[in-house]
């Protein structure tokens, strides 16, 4: 029973971090079109960024602040001075689906290379702001901490903002309209440039938090998040990339069947069970679970 | 359009034989001023984390050398290449230290998956360069016809795991014991050294190189605490893994609920707390050593390499995995010496083989190089660990065991080392 | 007289290179028979990158994956089964491919994003699947052993130039089918449903089928190269094909001109000669640890993205350019 309680648990946790990476990047790409790989990277930097402001303030909430604006204005930065120039120069041929993409690939390199270069590859360690001792339950310690409360409650609050923007404000709309039909998006007057920069700040806020929200229970050194990264996408893909529902659902979809599989089956199991929980759901609905081809849910 | 092709093969065949080195003379790697040594270990990465100090140990004592004479004259220079503790990452480098380098000998290489696979794809046996002091406990680097070239130094992991077993049942009879040990040929050795030792292991559980997660973790700890009484629990992992364990233990308030022993490899008191384990959780567990304990200032050896690591070494704390790294120069400056003022690669392997067994070092038990065996340490004594991460004799006196890495028995050592050459500088020849 | 049809001045061609590549064997080092059998490897791995996503447009995240498939299998043929080298790398080639007529056949359905996050999936949870059955060898991994170069080359042959006439014989031969086969009709197929599959459904070409043959070559090539580079590296290992791998075999693919199959040995070079740039490059100015480890990545990155903002189509097309 208590082993039944831990995987629940701890599938909460990792999913939710995981639904933080999907949502970013559903974000990126409801927006733009564009997988961003260099998500991982924007995270990991904005956290490195966010590790520095808690070392000299001493307060991990307002590192995460901080984390939360720097992965604003870089997603920002790197949609106006570098994926802007790229849609301008591929215009046609088969390469415009492939080089976006692939200048993201790069990017992520260049980010990690930098953070290499300023912060060394040792790996540093930012405190949890509370306990991670777990939680007394009848008796015994459950794998539940104050700590994976606190990171469930953040995300899900981030969560609701996010659908509370989508669905209920101006701004909300005018992104989802620029994402589907820029041309007309732009008839209505709707500054569909300023909109996209607008979908890959959230984004890099997302990731920005994401990392924050990880890295206390693991370690900060260039590479953190990649497997983030892997898993964020997976979860992006199951849900269907057109939904932010969509995203939380598959990443919560994957955190629960690969807690349960290792920890009822083998520890071993990690990466094979989030590839066969891909493939079955892409083989039943190729668009993912939560996406519908013919008309739009949200 | 096929220009394009013509032109790019040219280029690639021009830069091939432009950028080609003329032949190298009998053995690389030596000139009359210096001697070239090559080492591939972790230095980034969850496992550089806990032996990067090791090179830099190296180092320090080899610059020490370096300003007293050197070996005959001839200054030692250490290149260090990163491998992240992964196969394919330690076969290149290595290759590169033989082939773009040209170093004279290895010394230093660690990790078992690593290094046997370095080994091979390097051509080490081919090119006899010898492959000194290799930094971990696979046994298999004992044996001389699948390695003919490697010395081991630290004793055995399946060694540690036989007297561990007399130790288990010696002090902790009625105990279920639990193994939790990384899944290779370090883990598989120590399974083995159990099996030899006849220790009953109520559960094992082997886990790939760096898959073990806080979330695994507290799931088999949680699994084990369903096991009566206070059951035994051997930790043979990397230290970074350790150190996982100890906090998920942690968190879930299991610490007093087990004893702990940790291994030789993860069992380094100061990395551990370095990485965030509790003084309180350390306090008590069971660790195995053949060093005096790095703390011990009053050892001839510890206090020596603790004034080596002051002046050419600064910054970096003085912990047992400086004192290992130091030994390891220590014992490689010796063999140099012993090779004599003609230094070739075989005159170097001969000398190890003939004399190895009488150099000076902080080891407590015996090296036993020879003709016919290329394996150092062969013993271990258990100690407890204190909050302050000292390790101290189980029980208060020191008890040393000796044994081999097959069937043969476990026996009390009488063996005492050799003093300390002057100021740590050998003079041997 | 003999008419020299194109597919014979092509077959021409590389039996030319074959011979310049002996010759330069010759007169290099083992250092560089070394690099130039990664070389090879990587040209040969890229060639089947170009063939899947240049030709037939389909974005695969997953050749490490692919090239592990061909590296255990032919692993296994030598130590396991002890069958000669020749026929391990077959093996190898053949079981790849199998696997990727499999995957083909059931990614068929998939584009874009969805596809590529597949095959990402595929690249990440494929070597962990050597921890899981023992015979696999679990971090350990299979040893890769061609052995000695036969004793009538004499005692010079070093194991180098072995190793450098293997992965180049084999790399060319696999090039040059591959380069057959896109310049047939099967090569203006896939190029048909690359730039838009409706149009070429209507012209009747059946499209799934054919998506699925670009997967299975595309995946041999790669099952292929993947045999190659453990036998460079003496064994197989799950650390041997990390997600990286994929990454940087799309760059050299891009930085070559990812539609044209002219110029893969350019981007195996390019692979092979940037960390061996910036190793240089730090053996000489020294830095700090994080400044010598990062900088490869840097560089390789830093080309892709000048590849993509500025010769997106490859080089080839600035070379052409100039001319006007």
């Amino acid at each position: 029973m208590l082993k039944f309680i831990t995987a629940v648990l701890t599938s909460l946790t990792t999913g939710s971090i995981y639904a933080l990476m999907s949502t970013a990047l559903v974000l990126v790409w409801r927006s733009t079109r564009v997988i961003n790989f260099a998500q991982a990277g924007q995270a990991v930097f904005t956290t490195y960024i966010g590790y520095e402001v808690t070392i000299r303030s001493g307060s991990y909430w307002i590192g995460v602040v901080a984390a939360i604006i720097s992965g604003a204005l870089i997603g920002a930065v790197i949609d106006r001075f570098f994926m802007r120039p790229i849609f301008k120069r591929i215009k046609s041929g088969p390469i415009v689906m492939i080089a976006p993409v692939v200048a993201t690939l790069g990017l992520l390199g260049i980010i990690q290379a930098i953070i290499g270069f300023i912060w060394g590859l040792t790996y540093q360690s930012i405190p949890a702001p509370v306990s991670t001792d777990g939680f007394q339950v009848f008796g015994s310690t459950i794998a539940f901490s104050p700590f994976n409360l606190m990171v469930l409650i953040s995300v899900t609050i981030s969560m609701l903002l996010l659908t509370l923007l989508f669905q209920k404000t101006n701004i909300g709309l005018a992104l989802r309209a620029s994402a589907y039909s820029p041309e007309i998006a732009k008839l209505s007057g709707i500054k569909v440039d300023a909109i996209r920069t607008l979908g890959w700040a959230l984004a890099g806020a997302a990731g920005g938090l994401a990392g924050m929200l990880f890295v206390p229970s693991s370690y900060l050194y260039p590479n953190a998040m990649d497997v983030l990264l892997v898993f964020g996408f997976i979860a992006a893909v199951i849900g269907g990339l057109d939904s932010l529902f969509g995203a939380v659902a598959g990443a919560m979809i994957l955190g629960f069947a690969i807690n349960f599989a290792t920890s009822y089956i083998s520890s071993k199991l990690v990466f094979p069970m989030a590839f066969i929980i891909l493939i079955l759901v892409l083989l039943i609905k190729p668009g993912g679970i939560f996406s519908s081809r013919k008309g739009r849910k949200d | 359009m096929k220009r394009y092709s013509i032109v790019s093969a040219v280029v690639a065949a021009g830069a091939m034989v432009l950028s080609t080195l003329p032949a190298q003379a009998a053995d690389p790697g030596v000139t009359a001023t210096e001697i070239k040594l090559g080492v591939s270990t972790p230095l980034t990465g969850s496992a550089g984390l806990a032996y990067g100090k090791v090179p830099g140990a190296m180092k320090a004592y080899f610059d020490y050398i370096n300003a007293n004479g050197g070996v005959y004259g001839r200054k030692i220079k250490l290149v260090v290449r990163d491998d992240k503790y992964l196969p394919t990452l330690a076969a290149t480098q290595t290759t590169n230290l033989i082939l773009k380098d040209n170093v004279f000998a290895l010394v230093g290489a660690l990790g078992t998956a690593t290094h046997s696979k370095a080994y091979t794809a390097a051509s080490l046996a081919a090119k006899n360069v010898p492959d000194l002091f290799v930094n971990t406990g696979f046994s298999g680097f004992g044996n001389i016809s699948k390695y003919p070239t490697a010395f081991t130094v630290l004793p055995s992991y399946a060694m540690e795991a036989k007297i561990m077993s007399k130790f288990i049942k010696e002090k902790f009879a009625g105990q279920a014991v639990a193994l939790i040990a990384q899944d290779d040929e370090f883990g598989v050795d120590g399974v083995n050294g159990f099996k030899a030792g006849a220790l009953a292991l109520a559960n094992t559980t082997l886990y790939p190189q760096s898959s073990l997660t806080d979330a695994r973790a507290k799931a088999l700890l949680t699994g084990l605490s369903a096991i009566p009484g206070k059951p035994v629990v051997v930790l043979f992992g990397t230290t970074d893994v350790t150190a996982l364990i100890f906090k998920a233990a942690e968190s879930l308030n299991l610490v007093s609920k087990f004893t702990w022993i940790a291994g030789s490899v993860g069992g380094d008191a100061n990395t551990l707390l370095a990485l965030g384990v509790k003084p309180t959780t350390i306090d008590g567990a069971v660790a195995a050593s053949f060093f005096p304990d790095a703390k011990d200032s009053t050892d001839a050896y510890v206090s020596q390499f603790m004034k080596i690591n002051e002046k050419y070494n600064k910054g970096v704390s003085f912990d047992n995995i400086v004192l290992q790294g130091m030994n390891s120069a220590m014992l490689t400056v010796q063999a140099l010496r012993a090779a004599g003022k003609n230094l070739t690669r075989t005159g170097l392997i001969e000398a190890i083989q003939n004399k190895g067994s009488k150099f000076a070092s902080a080891g407590l038990v015996p090296l036993n190089y020879s003709a016919t065996s290329h394996v150092g340490y062969n013993g271990y004594w258990f100690g407890q660990l204190n909050a302050k991460g000292e390790l101290k004799p189980y029980g208060g006196t020191l008890a040393i065991f000796t044994t081999d890495s097959a069937a043969g028995a476990v026996e009390a050592s009488t063996y005492t080392r050799p003093a300390l050459p002057k100021n740590g500088i050998p003079t041997n020849s | 007289m003999l008419k020299l049809t194109s597919n014979k001045k092509r077959l021409l061609l590389f039996i030319l290179l074959g011979w310049v590549l002996l010759l330069v064997g010759d007169r290099v080092g083992e250092l560089r028979q070394y690099q130039g059998s990664f070389v090879a490897t990587y040209s040969l791995a890229i060639a089947s990158i170009i063939l899947l996503t240049g030709y037939s447009g389909q974005l695969s995240l997953g050749h490490s994956a692919l090239m592990a498939v061909g590296a255990y299998a032919g692993a296994l043929s030598i130590n396991n089964a002890h069958l000669h080298p020749v026929i391990a790398l077959i093996i190898a080639t053949l079981t790849a491919g199998v696997f990727g007529l499999i995957l083909g056949v059931a990614v068929a359905r998939l584009t874009g994003p969805y596809l590529a996050g597949t095959t990402l999936a595929l690249a990440v949870s494929l070597p962990t699947l050597a921890n899981q059955f023992p015979i696999l060898g679990g971090e350990q991994g299979v040893v890769f052993d061609v052995g000695a170069p036969p004793a009538r080359f004499g005692e010079g042959f070093s194991q180098y130039k072995w190793f450098f006439w293997i992965s180049s014989l084999a790399a060319l031969i696999m090039i040059w089918m591959i380069s057959n086969l896109l310049n047939s009709r099967y090569g203006r197929t896939f190029r048909a449903i690359r730039d838009n599959q409706i149009s070429a459904a209507l012209a009747g070409i059946n499209a799934g089928r054919v998506k699925v043959i670009a997967f299975a070559v595309s995946s041999g090539a790669a099952g292929l190269a993947g045999g190659l580079l453990v036998m460079l590296i003496s064994g197989v290992s799950p650390s041997a094909f990390p997600l990286s791998l994929s990454f940087s075999l799309l760059t050299g693919a891009v930085v070559t001109g990812v539609y044209n199959l002219k110029g893969v040995m350019l981007g195996g070079l390019v692979l092979v000669a940037i960390p061996e740039i910036a190793d240089s490059l730090t053996t000489r100015i020294g830095g700090s640890e994080g400044f010598t480890a990062t900088l490869p990545g840097f560089l390789v990155s830093a080309l892709l993205i000048l590849a993509v903002l500025f010769a997106p189509n490859g080089p080839g097309h600035l070379i052409k350019r100039k001319k006007h």
